[in-house]
């Protein structure tokens, strides 16, 4: 199989990485990268905990192959890690006990980082729906959507 | 500092004056809830080293038959591929069993189910070693297979083991049925029958063998490190010592982590680790581990209960069936548990209970949060719900005539205690979902969208009781930094029962608990202390680690003493510093007694050891004390139903639970509601679904766990305290029981919104539409 150069923005450097055809973004955070907080939990996309930003959206980084990310900008949680918004989200999950295994938890925080962007006082309904693709088995999500509509509310100047 | 932390700390103080307890029943931040919000790199597959290789296993494609031949090579040239491991690659014994020896690690040559394991396929990539695997041919002689465990309880039928298709059997004979049968005014005799359901934990079964001293080190995702060693260094034909587990960070677990399929990754890997010198992981993805872990067992449970007209139970009699597929696993002990539960939290004074775990060729079911209690309280709540309507009396009022409170009698003939705070929930849940004004105007419904309220009742034992020993070791360690380092063979998994342990270190020695942290749990470091199972951390650990902390504070407390130039007695210590309980303002930090311990070469380490008292029970009649003391429950669901569709949704869930003491009352709270919501999934959509022996739906696009989108708009939940004898502080047990009461409690529901009884689990809205199309579409209450 022949290897495929790419460059990937990824929190903020560029990275060129040689990619097969089957490489998935997945892959080339964990494994080239090191960005363990991307977990991977269904490899089918139904459990979203793989959730990352590509150019803005967040996407589930098994579903999309490595190769498609030329040229575009990826963030994770670590790329977030001394951002405001992303230390308060931070701050409310523990507060609230909103993470209890954890595996779903930089997931969760990276959705919750995205809805704080446009939306600075999200309903209960809001927040469930935009933590809606990401599955968390430990805490019923009362807690987490607790924690997110806290981390928005401080959001406002 | 802030106000609230100055208050805070004020409070403490006062409350160490008065001799209080410090830090429990506070909302402690749990001591692993940074890494997790970081998304630091602390689980097993963040830990792969580099240059290590991937091993896939692969398992039968039939449900029973004999392996006459596997067909090797076209896997062993595939790209990448270092080499196939099958039994013939096991140096030690073939064995990958829990309880009963009764299972192998690599089937050889009977396969019994679709989920037992052939061999294992080790690779330089992941996909290389996935590829290689589906190249791997077997060639199978058929037998023939069973699939229901009525059927094979019959003497005629196939046996699945050689010595018969019952792995254990089970009776409870309390007075005597017949005759309370013959008093009673009214007799009703129902079935009801539960599905598969998977813990569904989002880290799945992982484990990673590095090569090390002789040996091998093992590091995984489980609930019991120390018998995931004895279970590795078996398969390798080594001394434990050669084996050393250490316990990562783990991605929920919900008990199969606690059951066999740890034992099968981390054995695979560490038999590949040693043939090959070369680090190994054997981690399942999705698809397997559905279907090679231990689900939840169905169960057939049938009861026949006398009472009088007066809503009093007489007697009951049950049958209990649980399907424990082609193995046993925890099942033995599942199947304990479920009939003790038997006639829930009711007193009935003649039960006669008979139970059977079954083998089938169906995929093998083991230990699941709840342990046999959801099966058995969904069958008895939902027969108390049918006696209730037949008797005419309203579901609550039956309840409260027959529910366990002080003095009454259990299944087994425990007389409950006044640790039983079963009245308070009941009393919590009625307030708050405004039972009574509810049932009263929900009872003559006649449009397309009703609503129903559903009860349900929870006992459920503490302590391992039958099941073994139950017993934790903790060790405690004050650094010279000041800081608490503690240790022990008991895991956490995501519950912060861990954290609640420590914290009652923590209120013992008068450190907050952002001072201590947690030794990762090591074969090589801690003492062995059972298994982390039955949500027992907080009071057995607990337990010891009070007893760790009580030992390191007599030791403490007369350096404080010299150095405060006070008497041992008028010492206290709150918030990390020794003070005069008389005049408070002197004071001594507690690195500066650490220190002068150090320097007096004082021990600051301290072993603490608890084992439950024993809790003796007659096999022969089910008759005894089989639990040290019980968590009390009541759960009120409230549900829309739409019966010209048959869809339905809960509204409303109100919870409370007798926890004894809420250690960490956040804590106990994230229990409720995430128990409480994984109760729901079981109750209104999850079913791994069989056809021939396979699992249809092994993945979360066809097997549904609800999702934010799923859960209750309104949900209440109560703590209630009603200390018990066992738990520090008087603690109960609170991690598995909130996954019980869902079930009935939403199946009562819409009966009771409809008119419509559902007695196989899951409440699906074609079961409850299947149901309205065969009967007069009439709202009865």
């Amino acid at each position: 199989m022949t290897k495929r150069a790419v460059t990937v923005n990824v929190n903020g450097t560029e990275h060129p990485v040689q990619v097969d055809a089957p490489d998935r973004l997945i892959d080339v955070l964990r494994d080239e990268l090191g960005l363990k907080s991307v977990k991977e939990g269904c490899s089918t996309g139904d459990c979203g905990i793989c959730a990352v930003l590509v150019d803005g959206r967040l996407v589930n980084s098994c579903l999309m192959l490595a190769a498609q990310c030329d040229g575009r900008r990826v963030t994770t949680l670590e790329g977030l890690a001394e951002d405001p918004s992303m230390k308060r989200f931070q701050g409310t999950f523990i507060a609230n006990n909103a993470a209890q295994c954890g595996f779903c938890t930089p997931a969760m925080l990276m959705a919750s980082w995205d809805l704080a962007r446009h939306n600075a006082e999200p309903s209960d309904e809001q927040v469930k729906v935009a933590i809606s693709g990401i599955l968390c088995r430990c805490t019923g999500y009362y807690q987490i959507i607790d924690s997110v509509r806290q981390g928005c509310r401080k959001e406002r100047p | 500092m802030s106000e609230q932390v100055s208050q805070l700390l004020d409070s403490l103080r006062e409350k160490a004056e008065r001799g209080e307890l410090l830090y429990i029943g506070e909302n402690v931040v749990r001591v692993d809830s940074l890494e997790k919000v970081l998304g630091n790199p602390v689980y097993t597959a963040d830990l792969i080293p580099k240059g290590t290789v991937y091993a896939k296993l692969f398992h039968s494609s039939i449900p029973h038959g004999t392996v006459r031949r596997i067909e090797l090579e076209a896997a062993k040239a595939y790209p990448g591929v270092l080499g196939v491991l099958t039994s013939k690659d096991i140096p030690g014994a073939n064995a990958s069993s829990a309880v009963l020896p009764d299972r192998q690690l690599f089937s050889d040559p009977i396969v019994r189910s679709t989920a037992d394991i052939l061999g294992a396929v080790v690779a330089e990539t992941f996909p290389a070693a996935a590829d290689a695997a589906t190249k791997v041919r077997v060639e199978y002689e058929r037998l023939p297979a069973i699939f229901d465990p009525v059927e094979a309880l019959r003497s005629d039928a196939v046996k699945i083991h050689p010595n018969g298709n019952i792995a254990r059997q089970m009776k409870i004979r309390k007075g005597n049925v017949d005759e309370g049968f013959a008093k009673s005014d009214l007799i009703l005799e129902k079935t009801y029958r539960t599905q598969f359901q998977d813990a569904t934990p989002l880290e799945p079964e992982v484990g990673l063998a590095i090569p090390e001293d002789g040996g091998v080190r093992v590091i995984g995702s489980m609930q019991s490190p120390h018998h995931t060693q004895a279970a590795v260094a078996k398969v390798l034909g080594v001394p434990q010592e050669k084996v050393r587990v250490i316990q990562a960070v783990t991605g929920g677990a919900f008990g199969p982590k606690s059951d066999e399929t740890p034992f099968d990754v981390c054995s695979t890997a560490a038999l590949a680790a040693v043939k090959y010198r070369r680090p190994v992981f054997c981690g399942l993805d999705r698809e397997d581990s559905m279907v090679m872990h231990t689900k939840r067992h169905p169960f057939v449970i049938s009861h026949k209960t006398g009472v009088t007209t007066d809503g009093m139970l007489v007697a009951d009699e049950s049958r209990i069936i649980g399907d424990t597929g082609a193995y046993a696993s925890l099942g033995v002990f599942v199947i304990v548990r479920a009939t003790f539960h038997t006639v829930g939290a009711y007193e009935v004074p003649s039960v006669k209970a008979d139970s059977y775990l079954v083998y089938t060729d169906n995929t093998y079911t083991g230990s699941l949060r709840g342990f046999g209690g959801p099966q058995a309280i969904f069958a008895i709540e939902s027969q108390m719900e049918e006696l209730a309507r037949k008797l005419g009396i309203d579901p609550l009022e039956f309840r409260l005539r027959n529910m366990l409170v002080p003095g009454k009698k259990n299944a087994t003939s425990a007389v409950m205690d006044a640790s039983c705070g079963l009245p308070q929930c009941v009393e919590k849940v009625v307030a708050s979902s405004g039972y009574r004004e509810k049932a009263a105007r929900y009872r003559n419904q006649t449009g397309s969208i009703r609503r129903g309220l559903g009860i349900a009742l929870l006992m459920h034992g503490n302590s391992l009781g039958p099941e073994g020993n139950d017993y934790g070791a903790v060790h405690i360690n004050v650094l010279s930094d000041g800081s608490i380092s503690v240790g022990s063979g008991l895991t956490e998994y995501g519950t912060g029962a861990i954290s609640g342990m420590m914290q009652v270190a923590s209120s013992v020695l008068g450190v907050p608990l952002s001072r201590f942290r947690l030794e990762r749990p090591d074969t090589s470091k801690h003492r062995e202390s059972g298994p982390t199972v039955a949500s027992r951390v907080v009071v057995i650990g607990g337990n010891a680690a009070k007893q760790a902390a009580e030992k390191l504070r007599s030791r403490v407390i007369p350096l404080a003493a010299e150095l405060l130039k006070v008497e041992q007695k008028d010492v206290a210590i709150a918030d990390g510093a020794a003070f005069d309980r008389r005049h408070p303002s002197a004071t001594i930090q507690w690195d500066a007694i650490v220190a002068e311990a150090y320097r007096r070469g004082v021990s600051l380490k301290e072993d603490g050891f608890f084992m439950a008292p024993a809790a003796p029970w007659d096999q022969e009649v089910g008759q005894g004390t089989p639990y040290v003391q019980y968590t009390w429950g009541a759960l009120i669901a409230e549900v829309e139903v739409d019966v010209e569709l048959g869809y339905y949704k809960v509204v409303g869930v109100h919870a409370a639970y007798d926890v004894g003491k809420a250690v960490n009352p956040q804590g106990v709270l994230g229990q409720i509601y995430g128990g409480t919501v994984q109760g729901l999934g079981y109750a209104m959509m999850e079913e791994l679904l069989h056809k021939d022996g396979s699992v249809v739906n092994p993945n979360l696009g066809d097997y549904y766990i609800p999702t934010s989108m799923d859960i209750p708009p309104e949900f209440k939940a109560f703590i209630v305290e009603v200390p018990g004898p066992l738990g520090p502080f008087g603690a109960k047990i609170i991690a598995e029981p909130p996954i019980v009461l869902p079930a009935p409690a939403v199946r009562n529901a819409v009966l009771n919104a409809t008119g419509v009884s559902v007695d196989d689990l899951p409440v699906t809205s074609e079961k409850v539409l299947m149901g309205m199309n065969h009967r007069p579409v009439a709202s009865t209450a």
